[in-house]
Protein backbone atom coordinates (compact mmCIF):
# COMPACT_ATOMS: atom_id res chain seq x y z
CA UNK A 1 0.00 0.00 0.00
CA UNK A 2 2.63 2.48 1.08
CA UNK A 3 6.28 1.78 0.74
CA UNK A 4 9.09 4.11 1.82
CA UNK A 5 12.64 3.32 0.87
CA UNK A 6 15.48 5.31 2.44
CA UNK A 7 13.43 8.47 2.31
CA UNK A 8 14.86 11.73 3.51
CA UNK A 9 13.09 15.07 3.76
CA UNK A 10 14.12 18.62 4.37
CA UNK A 11 12.43 21.99 4.32
CA UNK A 12 14.05 24.24 1.81
CA UNK A 13 17.79 24.28 2.34
CA UNK A 14 17.58 23.21 5.99
CA UNK A 15 18.94 20.01 7.44
CA UNK A 16 16.97 16.78 7.08
CA UNK A 17 14.02 16.54 9.42
CA UNK A 18 13.45 12.93 8.33
CA UNK A 19 16.40 10.64 7.76
CA UNK A 20 16.51 7.31 6.03
CA UNK A 21 12.91 6.35 6.57
CA UNK A 22 11.98 2.87 5.35
CA UNK A 23 8.76 1.05 6.01
CA UNK A 24 5.93 -0.78 4.39
CA UNK A 25 2.26 -0.39 5.28
CA UNK A 26 0.01 -3.27 4.32
CA UNK A 27 -3.43 -2.54 2.93
CA UNK A 28 -5.97 -2.28 5.70
CA UNK A 29 -3.41 -1.94 8.46
CA UNK A 30 -3.68 0.46 11.39
CA UNK A 31 -0.75 2.40 12.75
CA UNK A 32 -0.09 4.93 15.42
CA UNK A 33 2.62 7.41 14.67
CA UNK A 34 4.15 8.67 17.88
CA UNK A 35 7.13 10.65 18.95
CA UNK A 36 7.96 13.83 20.79
CA UNK A 37 6.96 17.20 19.49
CA UNK A 38 9.16 18.25 16.62
CA UNK A 39 10.18 14.67 15.88
CA UNK A 40 8.78 14.89 12.38
CA UNK A 41 5.34 13.25 12.57
CA UNK A 42 3.60 15.95 10.59
CA UNK A 43 6.47 15.98 8.13
CA UNK A 44 6.16 12.24 7.53
CA UNK A 45 2.42 12.61 6.98
CA UNK A 46 3.07 15.47 4.54
CA UNK A 47 5.10 13.07 2.42
CA UNK A 48 2.22 10.62 2.52
CA UNK A 49 -0.47 13.13 1.62
CA UNK A 50 1.76 14.40 -1.15
CA UNK A 51 2.14 17.92 0.10
CA UNK A 52 5.89 17.65 0.03
CA UNK A 53 8.39 15.81 -2.10
CA UNK A 54 11.18 13.80 -0.47
CA UNK A 55 14.73 15.06 -0.81
CA UNK A 56 15.87 11.50 -1.42
CA UNK A 57 14.62 7.94 -1.46
CA UNK A 58 11.61 6.39 -3.11
CA UNK A 59 7.96 6.47 -2.14
CA UNK A 60 5.52 4.00 -3.60
CA UNK A 61 1.80 4.46 -2.97
CA UNK A 62 -1.06 2.45 -4.39
CA UNK A 63 1.62 0.50 -6.26
CA UNK A 64 2.81 3.57 -8.12
CA UNK A 65 5.98 5.56 -7.75
CA UNK A 66 4.66 8.90 -6.57
CA UNK A 67 8.07 10.51 -6.96
CA UNK A 68 7.68 10.12 -10.70
CA UNK A 69 4.10 11.41 -10.72
CA UNK A 70 3.56 14.63 -12.61
CA UNK A 71 1.59 17.49 -11.23
CA UNK A 72 -1.50 16.55 -13.16
CA UNK A 73 -1.43 13.00 -11.77
CA UNK A 74 -1.42 14.06 -8.13
CA UNK A 75 -5.18 14.72 -7.81
CA UNK A 76 -5.83 11.08 -8.66
CA UNK A 77 -3.71 9.98 -5.68
CA UNK A 78 -5.01 12.65 -3.37
CA UNK A 79 -8.61 11.64 -3.96
CA UNK A 80 -7.85 8.26 -2.46
CA UNK A 81 -6.40 9.83 0.67
CA UNK A 82 -8.33 11.36 3.56
CA UNK A 83 -6.32 13.72 5.71
CA UNK A 84 -7.02 15.27 9.10
CA UNK A 85 -4.58 18.15 9.28
CA UNK A 86 -3.09 19.11 12.62
CA UNK A 87 -4.31 22.67 12.00
CA UNK A 88 -7.59 21.43 10.40
CA UNK A 89 -7.35 23.65 7.33
CA UNK A 90 -11.07 24.18 6.95
CA UNK A 91 -12.37 26.80 4.57
CA UNK A 92 -13.61 29.60 6.79
CA UNK A 93 -16.20 30.95 4.38
CA UNK A 94 -17.97 27.63 3.94
CA UNK A 95 -20.38 26.06 6.42
CA UNK A 96 -19.54 22.85 8.26
CA UNK A 97 -21.72 20.91 5.85
CA UNK A 98 -20.07 22.49 2.81
CA UNK A 99 -16.60 21.85 4.19
CA UNK A 100 -17.36 18.20 4.66
CA UNK A 101 -19.06 17.91 1.27
CA UNK A 102 -16.06 19.40 -0.49
CA UNK A 103 -14.21 16.14 -1.25
CA UNK A 104 -17.40 14.73 -2.76
CA UNK A 105 -17.96 17.81 -4.91
CA UNK A 106 -14.37 17.75 -6.06
CA UNK A 107 -14.79 14.14 -7.10
CA UNK A 108 -17.73 15.23 -9.24
CA UNK A 109 -20.61 14.37 -6.92
CA UNK A 110 -23.71 16.51 -6.75
CA UNK A 111 -27.24 16.46 -5.55
CA UNK A 112 -29.12 16.28 -2.32
CA UNK A 113 -27.83 12.86 -1.26
CA UNK A 114 -24.47 14.39 -0.56
CA UNK A 115 -25.92 16.78 1.94
CA UNK A 116 -27.90 14.04 3.62
CA UNK A 117 -24.84 11.87 3.86
CA UNK A 118 -22.76 14.72 5.24
CA UNK A 119 -25.36 15.66 7.84
CA UNK A 120 -25.53 12.08 8.99
CA UNK A 121 -21.80 11.98 9.54
CA UNK A 122 -21.72 15.35 11.29
CA UNK A 123 -24.48 14.16 13.58
CA UNK A 124 -22.41 11.11 14.33
CA UNK A 125 -19.49 13.21 15.51
CA UNK A 126 -21.83 15.26 17.67
CA UNK A 127 -22.25 18.36 15.54
CA UNK A 128 -25.97 18.10 14.75
CA UNK A 129 -26.58 21.63 16.01
CA UNK A 130 -23.75 23.22 14.10
CA UNK A 131 -24.34 22.15 10.52
CA UNK A 132 -24.59 25.65 9.08
CA UNK A 133 -21.90 27.16 11.30
CA UNK A 134 -18.73 28.46 9.74
CA UNK A 135 -15.36 27.41 11.16
CA UNK A 136 -14.51 30.76 12.78
CA UNK A 137 -17.54 30.34 15.02
CA UNK A 138 -16.65 26.78 16.01
CA UNK A 139 -14.61 25.72 19.02
CA UNK A 140 -11.31 23.96 18.50
CA UNK A 141 -12.85 20.58 19.19
CA UNK A 142 -15.77 21.27 16.86
CA UNK A 143 -13.44 22.29 14.09
CA UNK A 144 -11.47 19.14 14.63
CA UNK A 145 -14.59 17.04 14.21
CA UNK A 146 -15.51 18.84 11.00
CA UNK A 147 -11.98 18.16 9.75
CA UNK A 148 -12.34 14.50 10.63
CA UNK A 149 -15.70 14.24 8.94
CA UNK A 150 -14.20 15.79 5.80
CA UNK A 151 -11.35 13.28 5.87
CA UNK A 152 -13.56 10.22 6.16
CA UNK A 153 -16.62 11.26 4.12
CA UNK A 154 -15.34 9.61 0.96
CA UNK A 155 -14.26 6.45 2.76
CA UNK A 156 -10.68 6.86 1.54
CA UNK A 157 -8.24 4.06 0.85
CA UNK A 158 -5.74 5.75 3.09
CA UNK A 159 -6.58 7.82 6.14
CA UNK A 160 -3.93 10.07 7.64
CA UNK A 161 -4.85 11.79 10.88
CA UNK A 162 -2.56 14.28 12.57
CA UNK A 163 -3.47 14.61 16.25
CA UNK A 164 -7.16 13.93 15.62
CA UNK A 165 -8.07 13.86 19.30
CA UNK A 166 -5.91 16.73 20.44
CA UNK A 167 -8.74 19.15 21.14
CA UNK A 168 -11.65 17.00 22.25
CA UNK A 169 -12.81 15.52 25.52
CA UNK A 170 -12.27 11.79 26.18
CA UNK A 171 -15.83 10.85 25.25
CA UNK A 172 -15.58 12.45 21.81
CA UNK A 173 -12.05 11.11 21.46
CA UNK A 174 -13.38 7.58 21.88
CA UNK A 175 -16.12 8.23 19.39
CA UNK A 176 -13.60 9.45 16.86
CA UNK A 177 -11.33 6.49 17.45
CA UNK A 178 -14.33 4.22 17.03
CA UNK A 179 -15.06 5.87 13.71
CA UNK A 180 -11.49 5.34 12.57
CA UNK A 181 -11.53 1.71 13.66
CA UNK A 182 -14.79 1.08 11.83
CA UNK A 183 -13.36 2.61 8.70
CA UNK A 184 -10.19 0.57 9.15
CA UNK A 185 -12.28 -2.59 9.41
CA UNK A 186 -13.82 -1.70 6.06
CA UNK A 187 -10.33 -1.69 4.59
CA UNK A 188 -9.00 1.81 4.97
CA UNK A 189 -5.30 1.84 5.73
CA UNK A 190 -4.96 4.20 8.67
CA UNK A 191 -2.11 6.18 10.17
CA UNK A 192 -2.82 8.25 13.25
CA UNK A 193 -0.20 10.60 14.61
CA UNK A 194 -0.84 11.28 18.24
CA UNK A 195 0.54 12.31 21.57
CA UNK A 196 -2.50 10.91 23.30
CA UNK A 197 -1.11 7.89 25.12
CA UNK A 198 -4.53 7.01 26.43
CA UNK A 199 -5.73 6.47 22.90
CA UNK A 200 -2.58 4.59 21.93
CA UNK A 201 -2.81 2.30 24.88
CA UNK A 202 -6.47 1.56 24.36
CA UNK A 203 -6.12 0.24 20.86
CA UNK A 204 -4.08 -2.64 19.52
CA UNK A 205 -2.18 -1.31 16.58
CA UNK A 206 1.28 -1.19 15.12
CA UNK A 207 3.43 1.67 16.28
CA UNK A 208 5.64 3.89 14.19
CA UNK A 209 7.83 5.80 16.54
CA UNK A 210 9.74 8.84 15.40
CA UNK A 211 12.44 10.52 17.35
CA UNK A 212 14.80 13.04 15.95
CA UNK A 213 13.87 12.21 12.37
CA UNK A 214 14.51 8.48 12.74
CA UNK A 215 11.75 5.90 12.56
CA UNK A 216 11.37 2.75 14.62
CA UNK A 217 8.63 0.21 14.04
CA UNK A 218 6.91 -1.90 16.68
CA UNK A 219 4.35 -4.65 16.32
CA UNK A 220 0.99 -4.48 18.04
CA UNK A 221 2.10 -6.48 21.04
CA UNK A 222 5.50 -4.96 21.57
CA UNK A 223 6.14 -2.38 24.22
CA UNK A 224 7.67 0.80 23.02
CA UNK A 225 10.59 1.85 25.17
CA UNK A 226 9.50 4.97 27.02
CA UNK A 227 11.70 7.90 26.46
CA UNK A 228 11.63 11.16 28.27
CA UNK A 229 8.37 12.16 26.67
CA UNK A 230 7.07 15.35 28.11
CA UNK A 231 3.35 15.75 27.85
CA UNK A 232 2.31 19.10 29.20
CA UNK A 233 -1.37 18.30 29.01
CA UNK A 234 -0.96 15.05 30.89
CA UNK A 235 1.38 16.71 33.30
CA UNK A 236 -1.05 19.45 34.17
CA UNK A 237 -4.17 17.36 34.43
CA UNK A 238 -2.53 14.64 36.53
CA UNK A 239 -1.10 17.26 38.78
CA UNK A 240 -4.52 18.72 39.37
CA UNK A 241 -6.38 15.42 39.49
CA UNK A 242 -4.21 13.91 42.10
CA UNK A 243 -3.32 16.99 44.03
CA UNK A 244 0.24 15.97 43.93
CA UNK A 245 3.17 18.28 43.99
CA UNK A 246 5.48 16.27 41.86
CA UNK A 247 4.89 15.06 38.32
CA UNK A 248 4.07 11.41 37.92
CA UNK A 249 4.79 9.71 34.69
CA UNK A 250 1.79 8.17 33.13
CA UNK A 251 2.57 4.53 32.56
CA UNK A 252 0.38 2.40 30.44
CA UNK A 253 -1.20 -0.47 32.29
CA UNK A 254 -1.14 -3.56 30.15
CA UNK A 255 -4.47 -4.78 31.65
CA UNK A 256 -6.15 -1.51 30.92
CA UNK A 257 -5.95 -2.04 27.18
CA UNK A 258 -8.99 -2.70 25.13
CA UNK A 259 -9.27 -3.62 21.58
CA UNK A 260 -12.22 -1.47 20.82
CA UNK A 261 -13.22 1.72 22.43
CA UNK B 1 -15.61 21.27 -19.19
CA UNK B 2 -14.59 20.96 -15.56
CA UNK B 3 -17.38 20.89 -13.03
CA UNK B 4 -17.90 24.15 -11.17
CA UNK B 5 -17.38 23.92 -7.42
CA UNK B 6 -18.07 27.15 -5.59
CA UNK B 7 -15.26 27.10 -3.12
CA UNK B 8 -14.19 30.74 -3.31
CA UNK B 9 -15.50 33.26 -0.80
CA UNK B 10 -18.53 35.32 -1.75
CA UNK B 11 -17.84 38.02 -4.32
CA UNK B 12 -19.01 40.70 -1.92
CA UNK B 13 -16.26 39.84 0.52
CA UNK B 14 -13.72 39.77 -2.24
CA UNK B 15 -11.69 42.81 -1.35
CA UNK B 16 -9.03 42.59 -4.02
CA UNK B 17 -11.27 42.33 -7.04
CA UNK B 18 -14.60 43.84 -6.05
CA UNK B 19 -13.83 47.05 -7.92
CA UNK B 20 -12.93 45.22 -11.07
CA UNK B 21 -16.42 45.39 -12.65
CA UNK B 22 -16.30 49.17 -12.45
CA UNK B 23 -12.92 49.39 -14.08
CA UNK B 24 -14.24 46.98 -16.70
CA UNK B 25 -17.19 49.34 -17.16
CA UNK B 26 -14.83 52.23 -17.85
CA UNK B 27 -12.88 50.14 -20.33
CA UNK B 28 -15.99 49.04 -22.15
CA UNK B 29 -17.29 52.61 -22.09
CA UNK B 30 -14.13 53.89 -23.75
CA UNK B 31 -14.00 51.18 -26.36
CA UNK B 32 -17.71 51.47 -27.11
CA UNK B 33 -17.38 55.22 -27.63
CA UNK B 34 -14.35 54.74 -29.84
CA UNK B 35 -16.17 52.13 -31.88
CA UNK B 36 -19.46 53.96 -32.07
CA UNK B 37 -17.77 57.21 -32.96
CA UNK B 38 -15.84 55.66 -35.76
CA UNK B 39 -18.80 53.72 -37.07
CA UNK B 40 -21.05 56.74 -37.12
CA UNK B 41 -18.43 58.90 -38.77
CA UNK B 42 -17.80 56.15 -41.25
CA UNK B 43 -21.44 55.95 -42.16
CA UNK B 44 -21.99 59.72 -42.14
CA UNK B 45 -18.87 60.55 -44.11
CA UNK B 46 -19.54 57.67 -46.43
CA UNK B 47 -22.97 59.01 -47.34
CA UNK B 48 -21.67 62.49 -47.69
CA UNK B 49 -18.70 61.68 -49.89
CA UNK B 50 -21.05 59.54 -51.92
CA UNK B 51 -23.29 62.52 -52.63
CA UNK B 52 -20.31 64.72 -53.35
CA UNK B 53 -18.49 62.35 -55.61
CA UNK B 54 -20.77 62.90 -58.59
CA UNK B 55 -21.24 66.59 -58.02
CA UNK B 56 -19.45 69.53 -59.51
CA UNK B 57 -19.78 73.10 -58.46
CA UNK B 58 -19.30 75.98 -60.88
CA UNK B 59 -18.89 79.47 -59.50
CA UNK B 60 -19.10 82.66 -61.49
CA UNK B 61 -17.54 85.51 -59.58
CA UNK B 62 -17.76 88.27 -62.19
CA UNK B 63 -18.60 91.50 -60.35
CA UNK B 64 -20.88 93.14 -62.92
CA UNK B 65 -24.33 91.58 -62.52
CA UNK B 66 -25.29 91.94 -66.18
CA UNK B 67 -22.12 90.36 -67.54
CA UNK B 68 -22.40 87.72 -64.88
CA UNK B 69 -25.94 86.91 -66.00
CA UNK B 70 -24.84 86.54 -69.61
CA UNK B 71 -22.01 84.27 -68.57
CA UNK B 72 -24.39 82.23 -66.51
CA UNK B 73 -26.62 81.62 -69.51
CA UNK B 74 -23.63 80.61 -71.62
CA UNK B 75 -22.15 78.30 -69.02
CA UNK B 76 -25.50 76.64 -68.39
CA UNK B 77 -25.90 75.92 -72.07
CA UNK B 78 -22.35 74.69 -72.36
CA UNK B 79 -22.73 72.36 -69.43
CA UNK B 80 -26.06 70.99 -70.64
CA UNK B 81 -24.44 70.09 -73.92
CA UNK B 82 -21.49 68.34 -72.36
CA UNK B 83 -21.81 64.55 -72.56
CA UNK B 84 -21.88 62.88 -69.15
CA UNK B 85 -23.51 65.77 -67.38
CA UNK B 86 -26.97 64.83 -66.24
CA UNK B 87 -28.30 67.81 -64.51
CA UNK B 88 -27.48 71.47 -64.04
CA UNK B 89 -29.17 73.62 -61.50
CA UNK B 90 -28.62 77.24 -60.65
CA UNK B 91 -28.78 77.96 -56.96
CA UNK B 92 -31.23 80.73 -56.11
CA UNK B 93 -30.42 83.68 -53.87
CA UNK B 94 -31.94 82.19 -50.78
CA UNK B 95 -29.87 79.04 -51.09
CA UNK B 96 -26.69 81.04 -51.59
CA UNK B 97 -27.56 83.26 -48.66
CA UNK B 98 -27.95 80.15 -46.53
CA UNK B 99 -24.58 78.88 -47.57
CA UNK B 100 -22.97 82.15 -46.66
CA UNK B 101 -24.77 82.68 -43.38
CA UNK B 102 -22.49 80.43 -41.31
CA UNK B 103 -19.59 82.66 -42.31
CA UNK B 104 -21.19 86.06 -42.35
CA UNK B 105 -23.84 85.69 -39.73
CA UNK B 106 -27.60 85.79 -40.10
CA UNK B 107 -29.03 88.90 -41.73
CA UNK B 108 -25.63 90.16 -42.86
CA UNK B 109 -26.00 88.93 -46.40
CA UNK B 110 -27.38 92.08 -47.94
CA UNK B 111 -28.35 92.61 -51.53
CA UNK B 112 -25.48 94.99 -52.18
CA UNK B 113 -22.95 92.35 -51.20
CA UNK B 114 -21.27 90.92 -54.29
CA UNK B 115 -22.45 87.34 -54.33
CA UNK B 116 -21.32 84.84 -56.96
CA UNK B 117 -23.63 82.70 -59.00
CA UNK B 118 -23.36 79.04 -58.23
CA UNK B 119 -24.31 76.07 -60.37
CA UNK B 120 -24.84 72.66 -58.94
CA UNK B 121 -23.89 70.06 -61.53
CA UNK B 122 -24.71 66.37 -61.33
CA UNK B 123 -22.48 64.06 -63.30
CA UNK B 124 -23.58 60.70 -64.62
CA UNK B 125 -22.10 57.82 -62.69
CA UNK B 126 -21.76 55.65 -65.74
CA UNK B 127 -19.80 58.14 -67.86
CA UNK B 128 -16.64 60.01 -67.08
CA UNK B 129 -16.51 63.66 -67.84
CA UNK B 130 -13.24 65.06 -69.11
CA UNK B 131 -12.79 67.65 -66.42
CA UNK B 132 -9.65 69.19 -67.91
CA UNK B 133 -11.41 69.83 -71.19
CA UNK B 134 -14.41 71.22 -69.39
CA UNK B 135 -12.21 73.49 -67.31
CA UNK B 136 -10.54 74.71 -70.50
CA UNK B 137 -13.86 75.51 -72.14
CA UNK B 138 -15.16 77.35 -69.09
CA UNK B 139 -12.04 79.47 -68.76
CA UNK B 140 -12.53 80.52 -72.35
CA UNK B 141 -15.88 82.03 -71.37
CA UNK B 142 -14.35 83.99 -68.50
CA UNK B 143 -11.47 83.84 -66.07
CA UNK B 144 -13.94 84.37 -63.30
CA UNK B 145 -15.50 80.96 -63.74
CA UNK B 146 -14.24 78.30 -61.37
CA UNK B 147 -14.93 74.62 -61.55
CA UNK B 148 -14.66 72.69 -58.29
CA UNK B 149 -14.86 68.93 -58.46
CA UNK B 150 -14.33 68.63 -54.67
CA UNK B 151 -11.55 66.13 -55.25
CA UNK B 152 -9.00 67.99 -53.19
CA UNK B 153 -11.53 68.41 -50.50
CA UNK B 154 -12.67 64.83 -50.64
CA UNK B 155 -9.14 63.54 -50.59
CA UNK B 156 -8.40 65.43 -47.41
CA UNK B 157 -11.67 64.31 -46.04
CA UNK B 158 -11.00 60.67 -46.74
CA UNK B 159 -7.58 60.94 -45.15
CA UNK B 160 -9.12 62.48 -42.06
CA UNK B 161 -11.68 59.73 -41.98
CA UNK B 162 -8.95 57.10 -42.16
CA UNK B 163 -7.01 58.81 -39.39
CA UNK B 164 -10.08 58.93 -37.20
CA UNK B 165 -10.73 55.27 -37.80
CA UNK B 166 -7.16 54.18 -37.15
CA UNK B 167 -7.14 56.23 -33.99
CA UNK B 168 -10.33 54.57 -32.84
CA UNK B 169 -8.81 51.19 -33.61
CA UNK B 170 -5.65 52.12 -31.71
CA UNK B 171 -7.68 53.22 -28.71
CA UNK B 172 -9.59 49.98 -28.86
CA UNK B 173 -6.39 47.96 -28.91
CA UNK B 174 -4.92 49.87 -26.00
CA UNK B 175 -8.09 49.44 -24.01
CA UNK B 176 -8.13 45.70 -24.67
CA UNK B 177 -4.50 45.46 -23.59
CA UNK B 178 -5.15 47.47 -20.44
CA UNK B 179 -8.13 45.24 -19.70
CA UNK B 180 -6.03 42.12 -20.03
CA UNK B 181 -3.36 43.54 -17.74
CA UNK B 182 -5.99 44.47 -15.23
CA UNK B 183 -7.58 41.04 -15.24
CA UNK B 184 -4.15 39.42 -14.81
CA UNK B 185 -3.51 41.73 -11.90
CA UNK B 186 -6.91 41.00 -10.40
CA UNK B 187 -6.56 37.26 -10.84
CA UNK B 188 -3.18 37.25 -9.17
CA UNK B 189 -4.52 39.30 -6.30
CA UNK B 190 -7.45 36.92 -5.99
CA UNK B 191 -5.14 33.92 -5.99
CA UNK B 192 -2.90 35.45 -3.34
CA UNK B 193 -5.92 36.24 -1.24
CA UNK B 194 -7.19 32.68 -1.53
CA UNK B 195 -3.86 30.97 -1.35
CA UNK B 196 -4.76 28.74 1.57
CA UNK B 197 -8.13 27.86 0.05
CA UNK B 198 -6.42 26.81 -3.17
CA UNK B 199 -3.90 24.72 -1.22
CA UNK B 200 -6.72 22.96 0.62
CA UNK B 201 -8.54 22.32 -2.65
CA UNK B 202 -5.40 20.73 -4.02
CA UNK B 203 -5.03 18.51 -0.97
CA UNK B 204 -8.59 17.36 -1.39
CA UNK B 205 -7.76 16.32 -4.93
CA UNK B 206 -8.97 19.26 -7.00
CA UNK B 207 -7.38 19.58 -10.41
CA UNK B 208 -5.94 22.86 -11.64
CA UNK B 209 -8.78 23.10 -14.14
CA UNK B 210 -11.33 23.16 -11.33
CA UNK B 211 -9.54 25.98 -9.57
CA UNK B 212 -9.17 27.88 -12.83
CA UNK B 213 -12.87 27.36 -13.44
CA UNK B 214 -13.82 29.12 -10.23
CA UNK B 215 -11.70 32.14 -11.12
CA UNK B 216 -12.70 32.27 -14.76
CA UNK B 217 -16.40 32.11 -13.86
CA UNK B 218 -15.94 34.94 -11.44
CA UNK B 219 -14.04 37.14 -13.85
CA UNK B 220 -16.45 36.37 -16.64
CA UNK B 221 -19.22 37.70 -14.43
CA UNK B 222 -17.17 40.79 -13.66
CA UNK B 223 -16.57 41.34 -17.36
CA UNK B 224 -20.23 40.95 -18.24
CA UNK B 225 -21.40 43.18 -15.42
CA UNK B 226 -18.85 45.86 -16.20
CA UNK B 227 -19.56 45.48 -19.90
CA UNK B 228 -23.27 46.09 -19.55
CA UNK B 229 -22.77 49.12 -17.31
CA UNK B 230 -20.15 50.55 -19.66
CA UNK B 231 -22.25 50.04 -22.75
CA UNK B 232 -25.32 51.63 -21.19
CA UNK B 233 -23.24 54.66 -20.26
CA UNK B 234 -21.84 54.81 -23.77
CA UNK B 235 -25.34 54.74 -25.32
CA UNK B 236 -26.43 57.44 -22.94
CA UNK B 237 -23.48 59.61 -23.84
CA UNK B 238 -23.97 59.12 -27.52
CA UNK B 239 -27.69 59.78 -27.48
CA UNK B 240 -27.22 63.03 -25.65
CA UNK B 241 -24.39 64.02 -27.98
CA UNK B 242 -26.58 63.45 -31.02
CA UNK B 243 -29.44 65.27 -29.36
CA UNK B 244 -27.26 68.28 -28.63
CA UNK B 245 -25.61 68.36 -32.03
CA UNK B 246 -28.97 68.35 -33.83
CA UNK B 247 -29.49 71.91 -32.67
CA UNK B 248 -26.12 73.02 -33.97
CA UNK B 249 -26.34 71.30 -37.30
CA UNK B 250 -26.32 73.45 -40.39
CA UNK B 251 -27.53 72.23 -43.73
CA UNK B 252 -23.97 72.04 -44.89
CA UNK B 253 -22.92 69.49 -42.31
CA UNK B 254 -25.47 66.83 -41.75
CA UNK B 255 -25.37 65.08 -38.38
CA UNK B 256 -25.15 61.38 -38.99
CA UNK B 257 -28.22 59.43 -37.98
CA UNK B 258 -28.09 56.90 -35.24
CA UNK B 259 -26.92 53.89 -37.20
CA UNK B 260 -29.16 51.29 -35.61
CA UNK B 261 -27.60 48.26 -37.27
CA UNK B 262 -24.02 49.20 -36.50
CA UNK B 263 -24.84 50.16 -32.97
CA UNK B 264 -26.57 46.83 -32.49
CA UNK B 265 -23.23 45.24 -33.23
CA UNK B 266 -21.92 47.00 -30.14
CA UNK B 267 -24.17 44.81 -28.04
CA UNK B 268 -21.58 42.10 -28.33
CA UNK B 269 -19.00 44.25 -26.52
CA UNK B 270 -20.02 43.11 -23.02
CA UNK B 271 -19.78 39.51 -24.15
CA UNK B 272 -16.43 40.20 -25.69
CA UNK B 273 -15.29 41.81 -22.43
CA UNK B 274 -16.56 38.78 -20.52
CA UNK B 275 -14.70 36.47 -22.88
CA UNK B 276 -11.44 38.39 -22.54
CA UNK B 277 -11.77 38.45 -18.76
CA UNK B 278 -12.59 34.75 -18.64
CA UNK B 279 -9.76 33.59 -20.89
CA UNK B 280 -7.23 35.85 -19.22
CA UNK B 281 -8.21 34.68 -15.74
CA UNK B 282 -8.07 31.05 -16.80
CA UNK B 283 -4.65 31.32 -18.36
CA UNK B 284 -3.32 33.32 -15.43
CA UNK B 285 -4.51 30.74 -12.91
CA UNK B 286 -3.18 27.79 -14.86
CA UNK B 287 0.17 29.43 -15.42
CA UNK B 288 0.59 30.40 -11.80
CA UNK B 289 -0.62 27.08 -10.41
CA UNK B 290 1.88 25.32 -12.64
CA UNK B 291 4.59 27.10 -10.72
CA UNK B 292 3.30 25.81 -7.39
CA UNK B 293 4.34 22.45 -5.98
N1 LIG C 1 7.43 24.45 7.12
C1 LIG C 1 8.57 24.18 7.80
N2 LIG C 1 9.69 24.79 7.47
C2 LIG C 1 10.84 24.53 8.13
N3 LIG C 1 10.93 23.66 9.12
C3 LIG C 1 9.82 23.02 9.50
C4 LIG C 1 8.58 23.24 8.87
N4 LIG C 1 7.64 22.47 9.44
C5 LIG C 1 8.27 21.79 10.40
N5 LIG C 1 9.58 22.10 10.44
C6 LIG C 1 10.58 21.53 11.36
O1 LIG C 1 10.64 20.13 11.11
C7 LIG C 1 10.74 19.40 12.31
C8 LIG C 1 9.63 18.39 12.38
O2 LIG C 1 8.41 19.09 12.47
P1 LIG C 1 7.02 18.34 12.48
O3 LIG C 1 5.96 19.36 12.37
O4 LIG C 1 7.04 17.27 11.48
O5 LIG C 1 7.01 17.72 13.95
P2 LIG C 1 5.86 16.93 14.70
O6 LIG C 1 6.40 15.64 15.10
O7 LIG C 1 4.62 16.90 13.87
O8 LIG C 1 5.63 17.85 15.96
P3 LIG C 1 4.29 18.10 16.80
O9 LIG C 1 4.07 16.88 17.63
O10 LIG C 1 4.61 19.28 17.64
O11 LIG C 1 3.19 18.34 15.84
C9 LIG C 1 10.72 20.42 13.42
O12 LIG C 1 12.06 20.63 13.84
C10 LIG C 1 10.18 21.67 12.80
O13 LIG C 1 10.77 22.81 13.37
MG1 LIG D 1 2.79 17.74 14.01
Amino acid sequence: MIHFENVGMRYGMGSEVLKDISFNLKPGSLHFLTGPSGAGKTSLLKLMYLAHRPSRGKITMFREDVGAATRSELPRFRRRIGTVFQDFRLLDHLTAVENVALPLWIAGGKGAEIEEHVEELLTWVGLEGRMKARPPTLSGGEKQRVAIARAVIKRPDLLLADEPTGNVDPVIARRIMHLFLELNKLGTTTVIATHDMEVVNRVTADRMHLSDGQLQLFGAGETVPQEEEFEPAEFGSRLLDQNEFGPRRYVADENDREDGV
Amino acid sequence: MTQAVHFLPDEKSHEATRLLPYVMAVMVYLSALALMGSMMLHKGFGEWTETLSNRLTVQITTADPDIRYAQLQEVTKLLRNTPGIEYVRVLNDIEIEKLLEPWLGEGNVTSDLPVPDILDVTVSRSMTVNLDALRGMLSKVSENIHLDDHQQWLGRFLRLMDTVEYTALGILLLVVMATICMVIFGTKAGMAENRETIAVMHHLGAKDGMIARAFQDRFMKYGLKGGIIGLLLAFLTLTSLIFLSRDLASDLVKVPDFPIVQVAILLIIPFFAALIAMMTARMTVLRNLGRMV
